[in-house]
């Protein structure tokens, strides 16, 4: 491989500068063409390690891969709950972590693991005796352990559906990508001078 | 130098204020329109996004908007703001108000579902054996109901029977009737209850709102004004005589308070906001029934069934599909002997799917039960009429103010037994059917939202020929102050099981045009 021709950097920049006329403004499109959660990795920070952990694990049991589509783990469900999680009223915040601290703890007992490290049929001893049903999705469970499953299954099963990972996986199938709508813009915020 | 006098105030811009303003202003009466929010632009104001582009992945921003059911992270910008304007409540008893704040009010958003009142409602007190009937009948608002029912293009099926009433429909298409639906009518129609179809105002251009079928023909005539984003704070009244003669009003972004004059006032705020008004401006309230019998509809209660030949994703051509809707079927007759009065309408909607709730499962299971029953599914609801009690009311809270240094409102609503009876037959009544056509259950929920959901409250001013007993005569005038019209749907007595639109509109173009001959004869 010959060697490069020693040039001043700054030269190069000049001719190029001549070489050429700037290209257009794309007409219509944001110059910011870039998605916040394609170029940066969450971190998350509400749950503790172990809680969050267990989160994962629940999440990849309650919303695995189907059908060639991506499960809650591909679409970054366990972070962006901790985020969320971490954004809300007390009384949920309360829900998630004594529900998680809840699932290490019968785990601890019955195999003397974390929940996390659960294989299938372990982990669904503990799940299965806290799901019930729920008829009417606008009022969960009373008994805390059925309540914290309730919420963490609808919200997981929410989130991933919501993603972008299953709906660009859905495209690529050939299917119409999920959950589009119609979003309200603020109108005439009040001025605060 | 002095501003002008108008001949009418008209605070609120939705259905019943663009109501009163298009009739007075078509009889030559110079309006003064004041709405507490700015104008939207429906067209400009709503982009298509994915969850994923929006902050919170599709959930709303945690802990906005708790009363709004309703509301998504989509559609969380259309309510208002309930730290902006809050009201209170009891925890143990919770109230969804549920509000906008717009010129067109909550007629930019509404369900569209239109069905007259009838004498079963108007007349209550003599089918119930208790509690109020309304100063009018059926009769009386017949004419209105016409009229509004040509502007709003209501279409309809005429079925003759008096209690739900035919109006003047544009033909409607529903096509042909699924085999399951033409199963569930005729095992109803078997029981006794009339099963029609959804009326619904069709409006123009995709909208039905105060903003596209009244204000513009009001603007037309050159005598009306209307100002966004003026928060009217009270309704200013005369020493001498007593009469109402203008108000002050707040602007929205400076704060800066200002007066207007007027011969007459029409308040249009919406039950809860007008109610509110006229507390705050200690007026109209001599019987001491102001904010009281505070009503809206009991929704929720919802039996899901599965129908066994429509299921794995294979549905035969012609089984599902469509919507069977039931008017009120109970207590029609007195002396029934059930454990409630009044009654419901239901709604059997065919096609559906069923909720991940309704199974002990997850995962890979889970999306199996999904798939077998997915367009396998009927899915009965229903619109419950609340009986109206003294004890349910709103009062002023003076420790707590809006934004605007506005009192906010204390809202103090339980359901009774009645509520709780009714949403049991309901459920009962739906399963009994379900299982009669071959269906099996998947849910069956008899439980409904607190007060407020149904976004139909009413009931807060109601009119009556008594003074002592209500606060509006049945022209929806105040008793108390001659030339003061409430025109919303504080004015019910009953709220029925129907939605509410149609009814007010009516009551409101009633009320108008009773105020513009009044003031013709110069007798307001």
């Amino acid at each position: 491989m010959a060697a490069a021709p020693a040039v001043p950097a700054a030269l190069v920049l000049e001719q190029a500068t001549q070489a050429q006329t700037p290209a257009a403004r794309p007409a219509g499109q944001p110059i910011a063409n870039g998605k916040r959660d394609a170029v940066g990795e969450p971190v998350a920070h509400f749950f503790t390690a172990p809680q969050l952990a267990a989160l994962r694990r629940l999440s990849d049991l309650l919303m695995p891969p189907m059908k060639g589509e991506p499960g809650a783990l591909d679409a970054g469900v366990p972070e962006f709950l901790d985020f969320l999680i971490g954004q809300s009223p007390a009384d949920r915040k309360q829900l998630y972590r004594s529900g998680l601290d809840m699932l290490n703890a019968h785990a601890a007992k019955q195999f003397g693991k974390p929940f996390a490290e659960l294989d299938a049929k372990q982990a669904d001893a503990i799940v299965r005796p806290l799901l019930v049903l729920v008829p009417w999705s606008f009022e969960l469970p009373k008994e805390p352990g059925a309540r914290f499953l309730a919420a963490a299954h609808d919200d997981i099963r929410t989130a991933t559906r919501n993603s972008r990972e299953v709906s660009a996986a859905a495209v690529a199938a050939g299917r119409r990508p999920l959950g589009a709508q119609l979003y309200f813009l603020p109108v005439d915020p009040i001025y605060k001078g | 130098m002095p501003k002008q006098e108008f001949d009418v105030l008209i605070i609120g811009s939705g259905h019943s204020g663009g109501m009163a303003a298009s009739v007075l202003t078509q009889k030559g009466i110079s309006c003064l329109m004041l709405d507490a929010g700015p104008e939207v632009d429906l067209t400009k104001n709503r982009v298509s996004k994915a969850p994923w582009d929006l902050p919170y992945r599709g959930f709303n921003k945690p802990g906005r908007l708790p009363h709004v059911v309703q509301a998504n992270e989509f559609n969380a910008n259309q309510w208002v703001d309930e730290k902006e304007i809050p009201y209170t409540h009891d925890p143990a008893n919770p109230y969804n108000w549920v509000r906008v704040r717009f010129v067109g009010g909550r007629s930019l958003f509404w369900g569209r579902q239109s069905f007259r009142l009838s004498d079963w409602e108007f007349n209550a007190a003599e089918i119930d054996g208790t509690g109020d009937s309304w100063p009018i009948r059926h009769a009386d608002l017949d004419p209105f109901y016409s009229k509004t029912e040509a502007i709003f293009r209501v279409s309809g099926r005429k079925e003759g029977k008096a209690h739900f009433p035919d109006g003047n429909f544009l033909d409607a298409d529903y096509g042909p009737d699924s085999t399951t639906v033409k199963k569930i009518t005729d095992i109803a129609t078997a029981r006794g209850f009339l099963v029609s179809k959804i009326r619904a105002s069709n409006g123009r251009n995709g909208q039905a709102s105060s903003v596209n079928l009244l204000l513009p023909d009001a603007l037309a005539t050159g005598k009306l004004q209307i100002v966004p984003n003026a928060i009217v704070r009270q309704i200013t009244v005369d020493k001498n005589t007593g009469l109402a003669n203008g108000a002050y009003f707040v602007d929205r972004h400076s704060r800066e308070e200002l007066h207007v004059k007027a011969r007459v006032v029409v308040l249009a705020a919406g039950t809860l906001e007008s109610t509110r008004l006229l507390l705050n401006s200690g007026l109209a309230n001599s019987s001491g029934v102001l904010g009281h019998y505070l009503i809206d509809q009991l929704y929720g209660v919802q039996v899901v069934a599965s129908v066994p030949e429509a299921r794995g994703g294979n549905v035969p051509e012609g089984m599902m599909g469509g919507t069977a809707l039931l008017p009120r079927f109970r207590n029609l007759k007195k002396g029934e002997g059930r454990n409630f009065i009044k009654g419901y309408g239901m709604m059997i909607a065919s096609g559906g799917g069923a909720s991940p709730g309704f199974f002990r499962e997850y995962g890979e299971e889970l999306q199996k039960k999904l798939d077998l029953h997915a367009g396998a599914c009927m899915t009965a609801s229903i619109y419950g009429e609340r009986v109206p009690r003294f004890e349910n009311h709103a009062r002023i809270n003076k420790n707590v103010t809006d934004a605007w240094g506005i009192p906010v409102l204390h809202i103090d609503v339980k359901d009774s037994a009645n509520e709780y009876n009714m949403a049991k037959d309901a459920a009962d009544t739906a399963e009994e059917m379900m299982k009669a056509a071959g269906w099996d259950i998947l849910s069956k929920t008899d439980k409904f939202h607190p007060p407020g959901y149904s976004i139909h409250e009413v009931g807060s001013c109601r009119m009556g020929d008594n003074p002592k007993t209500s606060v509006l005569n049945k022209w929806n005038q105040c008793h108390d102050v001659k030339n003061m019209f409430v025109v919303d749907g504080g004015c019910f007595v009953t709220c029925g099981w129907q939605n509410t639109t149609l009814t007010m509109l009516a009551l409101a173009m009633r009320a108008s045009e009773y105020l513009a001959d009044q003031m013709k004869a110069r007798a307001i």
